[in-house]
């Protein structure tokens, strides 16, 4: 549990370098859309990817993107934590 | 519409509806019926606030049978913004929908702009009668005005007729044929000229299937490739921030429908233009080259025994293209002029698809035509085999991720804040969009409080893109040499400087 809060204090301190700066990060639940929820706008997942790759080391190459793996808080720790399992 | 053209079918991607090319017919007899009924004529001007949907087509070539001029406006504007184009063009009727925010149809309807739902109710005319109906446009009446700067100041707004539109549309049908557009995907928004004129209208109304879609969904390019197989796309077209996003991330797509691609609207380079071609699994990808005066598209390769290269553009398209050693229009063609083989230069296009000119500004249209060629503001060369290169641009602009924001047109809105003395506004490098908003700004006031009511300044004025993403407060902008405010100038200081943190400073009100 203390790897997967490091994990998310972590993915939130990415995301406060990349959202939109008046939404408020602190006011979203972890179940929110981020894109929907208008923290960040589409292209900025590219920007997650890119932290994903160089943080978990996760080869998008190999697995692909599916969108809903990105498109939360919580989706993206379940993804990194898949991704470590495998 | 003229007996020349002829609409193909209509689909929309995410809905999954489509209209036959009879459906579209009917409905665009019904529509023009139901502009004219509300008072809609020749030499009207209506505004489309909705765009990427079956009714935005139809709603436009009913507009043309009308006789009137359609301005596509981008919804993402703010109702300061399209108040500034509605007092420029002075729109009769504004066409609105769920997805336009209502605030903007209420700014129209305040300055006694008709303002009508798309949904409206139409009486539905008989397909025997569809066809025969007449169309009231004649060649050269405006078809299209699309705004590009100007936006909070001067609106620039390009102006085509059906006669330059025409020209777009034939010269590519003759450079590229037709056969590759069967079933087009569109993905960019429809109220630019790359997504409209060329990615759409082009193969549309020479009757090709349009696929359309939300424009920059990252859901969609996730999943372009099964996209491209489900629905046997044979062409699409996009910018290279939106192959980023495909490239990491979509599968490729499997069948064989696709036959070609193009990518515009921004640099293309040899690397990812290399990327594309391995991923979509062809050949013929090209880099589009053409900016909104010249109807979008007017140079690319037509070849297939290419090397990718960056800055490679191409053949022109239904143009002739000169680089000159000045961009300025006076004796610009004399001899000595023109640039060498390889030499770099100003770009000049001549093209029938040239705009009509800025609407309401002839000495700005008078300043970039001269005897019938356009300067765009781009750098480049032609090489010793005929191929132009694009080298630059010299445009004010910043170019983010293929959207277009005029670095005046910030100035203009801050200039207007009560408490600052000075602005820049300038390009910043940005890992998702190529290039990003900044500012420098000089303000009376410092404090949180002002830069909050900043804030809040631009959110009024501005669409949310064109907000500068990263802002710079200092106690006076540098000068250049020649004693003024430079943009690069700025961007070199403010990179030494540490950015206003944003995200700290708007938290607290949030």
């Amino acid at each position: 549990m203390a790897e997967r809060e490091r994990q998310r204090l972590e993915l939130i301190e990415f995301l406060r370098t990349i959202q939109r700066p008046d939404y408020p990060l602190d006011g979203i639940d972890e179940e929110s859309s981020l894109v929907e929820s208008g923290l960040i706008d589409s292209l900025a997942l590219l920007q997650i990817v890119t932290y994903l790759e160089q943080s978990y080391h996760i080869d998008f190459n190999e697995r692909g993107i599916d969108p809903e793996d990105l498109r939360s808080v919580n989706s993206i720790l379940e993804l990194i934590a898949r991704d470590s399992a495998s | 519409m003229f007996a020349d053209l002829k609409c193909g079918t209509l689909a929309e991607l995410e809905s999954g509806r489509s209209w036959s090319s009879q459906e579209v017919a009917v409905r665009v007899a019904s529509r023009a019926d139901a502009m004219r009924s509300h008072g809609l004529g020749r030499g009207d001007r209506l505004f489309i606030l909705y765009g990427n949907k079956l009714e935005f087509f139809v709603d436009l070539v009913a507009a043309w049978h009308a006789g009137a001029g359609v301005v596509p406006v981008d919804n993402r504007l703010t109702p300061f913004e399209v108040e500034n184009l509605a007092r420029t063009v002075t729109p009769k009727i504004a066409l609105v929908d769920a997805t336009v925010p209502s605030g903007l149809g209420d700014a129209l309807a305040a300055m006694g702009v008709k303002v009508l739902s798309s949904a409206e109710p139409t009486e539905t005319i008989p397909a025997v009668l569809a066809h025969s109906l007449g169309c009231a446009a004649r060649l050269d009446d405006e078809a299209l005005i699309l705004f590009t700067s100007g936006t909070t100041g001067v609106p620039k707004g390009v102006v085509h007729t059906h006669r330059s539109l025409r020209a777009r549309w034939f010269s590519l049908r003759q450079s590229l044929g037709i056969e590759c557009f069967q079933r087009t995907l569109c993905l960019l928004p429809t109220h630019f000229g790359h997504g409209l004129i060329c990615n759409s209208l082009f193969p549309w109304l020479f009757g090709q299937d349009l696929v359309i879609a939300s424009p920059f969904s990252p859901y969609l390019l996730l999943r372009l490739g099964p996209i491209i197989d489900e629905h046997n796309i044979t062409f699409m077209s996009s910018v290279p921030s939106m192959w980023g996003l495909s490239l990491k991330g979509s599968k490729p797509p499997l069948g064989k429908s696709l036959r070609r691609i193009h990518c515009g609207s921004a640099p293309l380079s040899a690397h990812q233009w290399r990327q594309i071609r391995e991923w979509s699994g062809i050949r013929a990808v090209y880099n589009a080259y053409g900016i909104t005066e010249t109807a979008s598209w007017v140079a690319g390769t037509s070849r297939e025994n290419f090397e990718p290269e960056d800055g490679l553009v191409g053949e022109p398209w239904g143009a002739a293209i000169k680089i000159l050693k000045s961009p300025e229009r006076q004796a610009p063609f004399a001899d000595a002029n023109e640039c060498k083989v390889s030499e770099t230069g100003y770009v000049w296009i001549n093209t029938p698809a040239l705009m009509q000119g800025y609407f309401g500004q002839p000495e700005l249209t008078d300043q970039v035509i001269s005897g019938g060629w356009f300067v765009t503001g781009d750098i480049g060369l032609v090489d010793d085999r005929g191929r132009f290169y694009l080298k630059g641009r010299e445009r004010d602009e910043i170019n983010k991720g293929g959207a277009k924001v005029y670095p005046t047109d910030v100035d203009a809105v801050v200039e207007r804040f009560e408490h600052a003395i000075a602005v820049c506004t300038f390009a910043i490098a940005d890992p998702a969009y190529g290039q990003n908003v900044g500012m420098a700004v000089v303000l009376s006031r410092h404090d949180d409080a002002t830069l909050r009511q900043l804030h809040a300044w631009l959110k009024e004025h501005l669409a949310e893109f064109k907000i500068p993403q990263r802002w710079y407060v200092v106690d006076e902008l540098p000068l250049n040499s020649r004693g003024k405010v430079s943009r690069n100038t700025v961007q070199e200081l403010c990179a030494l400087l540490k950015p206003v943190d944003l995200v700290r400073l708007l938290r607290r009100v949030s």
